[in-house]
């Protein structure tokens, strides 16, 4: 082989490997966010096509009575509702999804399996992209004490109070997510919510965290809470 | 390497363009549908949960 066939050889792998890298980086930053988008925008419509069709109400007992029946259990990688964070902007809105499983966090904010359910007794934890997948947790580090994170499950508005955080910790620090987290200065049983990310951005060492309890509730009949409106 | 391609790819100049770009953009589609997906998770933007890494 020649040296001139040696040097376009190697100059043409070069390209190409340039350009794969370009493709990529395309594809993280880019991509990832518009298929994430299709996806949360899907997750939140057939939410609301099934809320208006009612099937928040229970399979009706045949007495029709009191007791409300024991709520039907979260479905692995299926919406469940829909998370509303002012500070993040107004028309901020992410599907919360059932498990933290890499194929759930595609399509909106994971719901930790095993925590409680949304405005029970409990920890109420969720899990969100930093970056890539719509970034919906970039803007993480503005949260403050005092922000409403507010959530919908159809039939009941939760609005719930920012007490905590930013908190910077390690990614095996799972009791940030314990029924009552131990440095977010809770003391007593209450309904708690915790939202998890990633730290730095584009990083895995450390994850923020965020702890919230619940400060009110209302039926939709009602309409938005107030932290929703301008 | 992209010359031995040209070289063998049939037909006049336009043709063997028409080809190349299709074939581009084949291998495009292959990238983002298949490979880069299975990339991805490789790289640590997945990682936002605390649990048994």
């Amino acid at each position: 082989m020649s040296v001139r066939a040696l040097v376009r050889t190697v100059s043409e792998l070069c390209i190409t490997v340039g350009t794969l890298i370009v493709l990529f980086v395309g594809y993280i930053l880019f991509w990832t966010g518009v298929k994430a988008d299709g996806a949360m925008n899907d997750q939140i419509d057939r939410l609301q096509r099934q809320w208006s069709k009612g099937t928040v109400a229970p399979t009706a007992a045949p007495h029709g009575s009191a007791s409300p029946a024991e709520p039907k259990p979260y479905v692995p990688g299926r919406a469940f509702a829909v998370m509303y964070i002012p500070r993040l902007g107004f028309t901020w809105n992410k599907p919360v999804l059932e498990n933290t499983a890499v194929g759930t966090l595609k399509k909106g904010l994971g719901h930790y399996a095993g925590t409680a359910r949304l405005g029970q007794r409990g920890n109420f934890a969720v899990a969100g992209h930093r970056r890539t997948y719509g970034d919906p947790f970039k803007d993480f580090p503005r949260l403050r004490p005092g922000d409403a994170v507010v959530l919908t499950d159809g039939s009941t508005w939760f609005t719930y109070r920012i007490d905590k955080g930013p908190y910077k910790t390690v990614p095996t620090d799972v009791e940030v997510i314990d029924p009552v987290p131990r440095k977010s200065g809770y003391a007593r049983p209450g309904r708690y919510l915790t939202l998890t990310t990633c730290d730095p951005e584009w990083g895995h060492s450390h994850r923020l965290i965020v702890w919230a309890h619940l400060d009110s509730t209302q039926p939709v009949e009602a309409g938005e809470p107030r932290a929703l409106r301008r | 390497m992209y010359g031995w391609i040209w070289r063998h790819l049939p037909g006049n100049a336009w043709l063997k363009a028409l080809i190349s770009l299709v074939l581009v953009l084949a291998v495009v589609y292959v990238l983002f549908q298949y490979i880069f997906p299975w990339a991805e998770p490789l790289l640590p933007f997945n990682d936002v949960t605390v649990d048994n890494q």
